[in-house]
């Protein structure tokens, strides 16, 4: 019930950041972009609004998720206003979770809404519309939660500017992590094994990608889906307990 | 205000003249890194990335006439597009159309093919424009044929295929298996100038056609009269042939009744795939 009020109370907090709207706007104008981009190219016309549409739903998602993210807890403590919080009987992990849960609302929402544009401009352009865009959709929202959780992490111990940084770099090393591996293969010994370990601990972002999927309809099998939510939904909350032990142990001052 | 617009206006303009853009643009095609290393940049967005380049390269392409360097570029640029998205079926098909039939470039042509159908063994337009290419571009007619029938295996190819393959490998230097080939390419592009192309190549068939029919009735003419006829009309009126056929572009079948050659007069030049077939190379 707390965690509850607090994410609601997030929730309605986001809404009143303008860099939400400004993010959102300019999502939705590049996806209305590619109906103009589409007379320049030549064939394929459904793959550019779907590559273009899917691509900014994704980029402005995860920019609103890093620079929302990392303003949740350490513009409480700048303001002041985590005293009267952590003065009340609320766990600092319920705070945390409350948090996160709000922005996770507000992304799903803003979500929904890109999708929508993006649907719209395919249905006016009578692009046939497979299920494995829906499942691309959700996929992106399970990287949201994850870069959410780490900008989350971040911003637990760190100031806003560092913590976009912070989250920016494991936003794009998330990415290269396959590399990471096919780099420690290469190696023997000792180098061989920090990197594997280093491919394990880090999130392997592009498993959430199935953005290619819906450019060629390759169906994706529900097994594989589950799997890749499942390794989502577990990193995100490893994420969260590490960020409740370093939020628990934190003196406001 | 309106002055500072005017002022940017100008340096703009100025800027633009100063350094050509449309010469910039190729340039930057040029300068592409390899798709390898650009492919973990984009952080999985390279479907979105193989796109603009797509975009780009269809500006630069849009020239009548792009140089012969420009065209070794333009491939690059193919190259790094399939790479970052190699199932981009569409950039293999017309990046192969244009470097055979716009530069004459089939060698660049059939390595950008041959990635492609690697890459996607499920396409029949692939191994079949391999074949165009292997036939007419590079005069392999064995080659050509067995890129058709590869074409004509795969699984959605039209039915016209695999007649056409088994013909192929039966009579390779035959022009009527040729012409047929051509139409059939034809009816696959929708594409005005490789479409004119396609047509000034059955013309040429089709005075390989006409000469052949040709020399085959002078051949009979000459073993029963010991002689060769004075015109190319004789053959007719003799009753050799039911009528000289006409050029196709126009001109005439030139022939000298010394030596019994026949030639058009608006092509001079056999055609290789077929030269090959009467040296006994085929």
């Amino acid at each position: 019930m707390k965690v509850l009020s607090i994410a609601f109370n997030t929730f309605r907090e986001n809404l009143r950041d303008k860099l939400l709207y400004n993010l959102l706007i300019f999502a939705l104008l590049m996806i209305g972009s590619s109906l103009v981009l589409m007379r320049l190219t030549l064939g394929e016309f459904h793959r550019l609004i779907l590559d273009i549409g899917l691509g900014s739903i994704n980029f402005f998602g995860v920019l609103i998720a890093i620079f929302v993210g990392i303003g949740l807890v350490s513009k409480e403590i700048e303001k002041k206003t985590i005293y009267t919080i952590v003065s009340k009987p609320v766990a600092r992990y319920q705070f945390l979770l409350g948090k996160y849960l709000g922005l996770s609302l507000t992304l799903v929402i803003n979500t929904a809404i890109m999708a929508a544009g993006l649907l719209a401009v395919l249905y006016f352009q009578d692009v046939p519309i497979h299920a494995v865009l829906f499942k691309a959709l959700g996929m992106i929202v399970l990287e949201f939660m994850v870069v959410t959780a780490v900008a989350l992490l971040f911003s637990t111990f760190s100031s806003a500017t560092l913590s976009a940084i912070f989250t920016l770099a494991m936003y794009v090393i998330g990415h290269l992590t396959t590399d990471l591996k096919a780099f420690g293969q290469k190696m023997e010994g000792v180098g061989r094994s920090v990197l594997e370990g280093m491919y394990y601990l880090l999130p392997n972002l592009d498993r959430f990608n199935l953005k290619g999927n819906v450019t060629h309809q390759l169906d994706v099998p529900v097994g594989d889906l589950l799997m890749i939510a499942a390794y989502g939904m577990a990193y995100t909350a490893f994420l969260l307990m590490l960020a409740s032990v370093i939020f628990q142990r934190r003196d406001f001052r | 205000m309106g002055f500072s617009l005017l002022v940017l206006l100008t340096l703009q303009q100025t800027l633009d003249v100063r350094m050509d853009t449309s010469a910039a643009k190729i340039e930057e095609l040029a300068q592409l890194p390899r798709g390898e290393y650009l492919k973990p940049a984009l952080l999985g967005y390279h479907h979105l990335g193989a796109d603009i380049l797509w975009l780009q390269l269809l500006q630069v392409w849009g020239k009548k006439k792009n140089a012969d360097n420009e065209y070794e570029w333009i491939y690059h640029a193919l190259d790094v597009i399939t790479t970052l998205d190699p199932r981009y079926t569409y950039a293999y098909y017309v990046g192969g159309v244009a470097l055979t039939n716009y530069a004459n470039r089939p060698d660049l042509s059939n390595r950008l093919l041959e990635k492609g159908h690697h890459e996607n063994p499920g396409e029949w337009n692939l191994p079949f424009l391999l074949g165009y290419n292997y036939y007419f571009a590079l005069g392999d007619a064995i080659k050509g044929a067995e890129y058709i029938g590869r074409a004509a295996r795969t699984p959605g190819a039209p039915d016209f295929l695999p007649g056409l393959a088994t013909r192929m490998h039966a009579e390779a230097g035959n022009p009527e298996v040729a012409l047929q080939f051509l139409k059939a390419l034809w009816k696959e592009n929708p594409d005005l100038v490789v479409r004119e192309k396609l047509e000034t190549r059955a013309k040429e068939v089709m005075i390989e056609r006409d000469l052949r029919t040709l020399e085959q009735a002078l051949k009979q003419y000459h073993r029963e009269k010991n002689a060769f006829p004075m015109r190319l009309r004789d053959l007719a009126s003799d009753g050799y042939l039911s009528q000289v056929p006409e050029e196709p572009f126009g001109g005439s079948y030139l022939f000298d009744s010394e030596t019994g050659e026949v030639r058009s007069s608006t092509h001079p030049k056999r055609l290789k795939v077929f030269r090959l077939d009467l040296e006994g190379g085929v």
